[in-house]
């Protein structure tokens, strides 16, 4: 027993280049940015007006930005993934086995927990109060810990990259694989304590946004007045809630396994190592819901705003979303028909997975009816959505085929399977943020991205996912496997070629995205929002400013129907002046910043390190810390700050002006129309 | 769905004292909170005690102590559920009686199915111990 637990030099790859110095790269960039920052004086502007932030917008935002980071990653793993398989053709490729295996399970885990989560999770912070009408989400301070414990977990798994190996086991790690006896190196470690972490944080997550959805909205709000958004967030929530203790316990089991010689997942000692499948399944097909269902809402807002109609049969929406809900716990077994449960157990729950695609399929109809009839305007966010609704159609049906037992028999672990989850996830969850992503912008930073490039970039990830993902379904039939890290098979070489090609177009697709976001900045004045409602919305959101005040509302709204912020709107085109006059301008209490989030994420990364490695004495160290930051915390008495009345008003009444003018320019021009067409 | 006004004003906002689904009439007395606790307590204490004591193969018929067992721990988690948790049938408890038939039926689905599940993969599997002596291991 050493003081640095297993750590030694010979976790550090000093005799393998490619990670050597991708490592040492990312960490010269990372010291750059970050001298580049301190010489610049912004690290008192990050401290106090990001890092310590509880305004949910803010945090929405940081969320964003790690999910995107984390992308880039998770994608240079998919081109060494797509590089290497189209040259592994009886060849050896320039990745070895067990450098292969690290990067499937790398790109798995940070593509689902660092990206899809991230990127959902950060929409809903940025939009779910503003819809509501609210000031700031149930938990202010809670939610800042949710995020920076996430931002822990996402810091894990990429130290694996130069600190020691990552799993090798997949993105789930099923034993007896993943047990001590065949991975005794740090890598399974790291994937759970990774996840572990980021799994508390999401898990407050969900609780801090089923209680603001549920006890927080602006007066008048009813259940059934809530925008279609906050619906699906409301389901995703309930979802995490109810199966995220299920992967914290599923995991906690197998560390118990690996750390302590339990045997829960032990054949040979009487544990079982199905039930682990059983139990990551439990947790991992809601999983997909958690994703797909928030991204469901934001096409529901997209759709419905860029048709310039009511969202079509609301409430078979809710109904819809909501037995998705509870579907989504009934259907797990189809991840593993071939395990041999039987015929009984796998029609059962093949017919449950068959019943689950009917409330999607009542989703996809309501879009259509929504653009029926609507003036659909194809700016980016709506071409966004419907690439969703061809290519998330047709991913949806090849998984109605897969949840036929007999079929998955045959498409089991195959690059079918693979091609079906990348076509849903792609389309489903990675539009669905893109689309979130241009349509809120505005409303984050207060101008509008460009148009142009965000077209460029559109096309080109919709062709990339069917070139990279097509062939896939191609080569699945023929009877590839996943994870083949080489071949021999020549039917297979040219598809695969193929989809390295796809993956290449993907890349120019996220240059784009990049231009557009240095374009937009370069040229920001020309682009603002002054408004705040740059594309006619229908829903709270747009009421406020761009980006909107730390207090949101100055006056709480009052609801009186659906889609509040059309009423209002549409009043005052009738009398031709503001609906709403001006409100009480009074002081409004904020929660006070706080850097318990930061500091207990910190300390729990600490934690985490040192287990992975069995540094005991350092986790008890990082525990104290973590549970001395919660105490320091709950001692605090001063937690609000008091917002002056003329600050609320200096900022409303600018809000106000700028929409007056908007409204007179609107009348003066309908009423220019209506000359010319007489 | 009712139009009286007072029924909308459940929002609630940061820095407002009233909390949403708070009873109306403030807090219930020292005394009233005071009863409910002690009869929880006592409740809770004799059901934790008939459960030791349903033991003893004398009492019960003997088959039936693990139904019996299962019984007093629902009672068990039902006095904990009302004079605890303070959960009632009143209208602004709704949302914690759905919370909690969800979390019952999420349990339940997981935990019936899992059992179902692992019983009939054990009922196809080969015994381990005959795969490894197939294997010769």
């Amino acid at each position: 027993m050493t003081l640095l637990g297993k750590l030694t030099w010979q976790a550090f790859p000093l005799d393998e280049p490619l990670p050597l110095f991708s490592g040492v790269a990312v960490f010269l960039i990372l010291i750059g940015i970050i001298l580049w920052i301190w010489r610049n004086g912004h690290i008192p502007y990050l401290w106090r007006e990001w890092i310590t932030s509880v305004d949910h917008k803010r945090i929405g935002i940081m969320y964003f930005m790690l999910g995107s980071v984390m992308l880039l990653r998770g994608f240079i793993d998919a081109i060494m993934l797509r590089t290497q398989q189209a040259m592994a053709f009886d060849a050896p490729g320039f990745l070895p086995p067990s450098h292969f295996d690290q990067v499937f399970s790398a790109h798995g885990t940070i593509m689902i927990f660092f990206v899809a989560m991230p990127f959902m999770i950060g929409l809903m912070n940025l939009i779910v109060p503003l819809q509501l009408g609210v000031r700031d989400v149930a938990f202010p301070t809670l939610n800042s810990v949710s995020f920076w414990l996430t931002a822990a977990g996402a810091l894990l798994v990429n130290l694996s990259l130069v600190v020691g190996q990552f799993d090798r086991t997949g993105w789930l790690p099923y034993p007896p694989l993943s047990e001590l006896r065949y991975s005794p190196g740090v890598g399974v470690d790291y994937y759970c304590w990774a996840i572990q972490i980021s799994g508390v944080g999401t898990l407050m997550t969900g609780i801090n946004f089923v209680t603001t959805i549920l006890k927080l909205r602006a007066p008048g709000m009813h259940y059934t007045r809530m925008p279609m958004f906050c619906w699906t967030a409301l389901a995703s929530n309930l979802l995490i809630v109810a199966a995220f203790p299920v992967l914290t316990a599923t995991l906690a089991m197998l560390l118990l396994d690996r750390y302590v010689g339990f045997h829960f997942f032990t054949d040979t000692a009487g544990g079982n190592s199905m039930l682990f499948m059983n139990l990551i399944w439990a947790w991992g097909h809601p999983e997909v819901y958690i994703l797909v269902l928030p991204a469901f809402g934001i096409f529901s807002e997209v759709v419905s705003t860029f048709s310039c109609k009511p969202l079509f049969g609301y409430r078979s929406m809710i109904y819809a979303t909501m037995a998705i809900c509870i579907i989504a716990f009934m259907v797990w077994l189809h991840h593993f028909f071939t395990m041999g449960a039987g015929a009984t157990v796998n029609s059962i729950f093949g017919i449950a997975s068959m019943i689950i695609a009917i409330p999607t399929g009542v989703k996809i109809f309501n879009w259509l009816f929504t653009m029926y009839g609507g003036t659909v305007r194809l700016c980016t966010p709506m071409l966004w959505a419907i690439g969703f609704m061809v290519s998330f159609t047709i991913g949806g049906m090849t998984g109605v085929l897969l949840a036929v037992p007999p079929a998955d028999f045959q498409l089991h672990n195959s690059l079918f399977l693979v091609a079906h989850f990348h076509n849903v996830i792609i389309a489903g969850v990675v539009f669905g943020a893109f689309a979130g992503y241009t349509y809120w912008f505005p409303k984050a930073f207060g101008f509008v991205l460009d148009e142009r490039l965000g077209k460029w970039a559109f096309w080109l990830w919709l062709i990339g996912l069917w070139v990279a993902w097509g062939p896939g379904y191609i080569v699945g039939l023929e009877g590839m496997t996943r994870r083949l890290q080489s071949y021999d098979v020549a039917e297979w070489h040219p598809w695969l070629l193929v989809m390295a090609g796809g993956v290449g177009i993907i890349l120019l697709g996220i240059l784009a995205q990049i231009a557009q976001i240095i374009v937009s900045v370069r040229t920001r004045d020309q682009r603002r929002d002054l408004t705040g409602d740059p594309w006619d919305g229908r829903n709270l959101e747009w009421a406020t400013s761009s980006p909107p005040p730390s207090f949101n509302f100055a006056a709480l709204p009052n609801v009186t129907d659906l889609e509040p912020y059309w009423d209002i709107k549409t009043r005052a085109r009738e009398i031709g002046e503001l609906a709403r006059p001006e409100p009480q301008y009074e002081p409004i209490p904020m929660p006070r910043n706080s850097p318990t989030g930061f500091v207990t994420a910190f300390f729990a990364t600490i934690t985490g390190f040192s287990l992975i490695w069995h540094i005991w004495w350092l986790v008890i160290l990082g525990l104290v810390g973590a549970y001395a930051t919660f105490v320091g915390f709950a001692w605090r008495d001063h937690d609000e700050v008091l917002i002056p009345a003329e600050e609320v008003a200096r900022l409303d009444r600018a809000n106000r002006a700028a929409r007056a003018t908007r409204l007179q320019e609107q009348m003066a021009e309908r009423e220019s129309q209506r000359e010319s067409g007489r | 769905m009712s139009t009286n006004p007072e029924e909308f004003e459940f929002g609630s906002h940061i820095g407002e004292e009233r909390v949403a689904g708070a009873p109306p009439h403030g807090p219930p007395s020292l005394r009233a909170e005071l009863r409910g606790y002690i009869i929880g307590l006592v409740l809770a204490a004799v059901l934790t005690a008939a459960s030791f004591w349903s033991l003893d193969e004398h009492v019960i018929y003997a088959p039936g102590i693990v139904m019996a067992l299962i019984v007093l721990g629902l009672a068990q988690v039902g006095v904990h559920l009302v004079f605890f948790l303070h959960l009632t049938t009143a209208p602004d408890n709704t949302n914690n009686a759905l919370a909690l038939a969800f979390g019952v039926l999420i349990v339940s689905l997981i935990f019936f199915g899992s059992i179902w599940v692992m019983y009939h993969m054990n009922a196809n599997m080969i015994p381990t111990k005959t795969l490894m002596q197939m294997r010769g291991g």
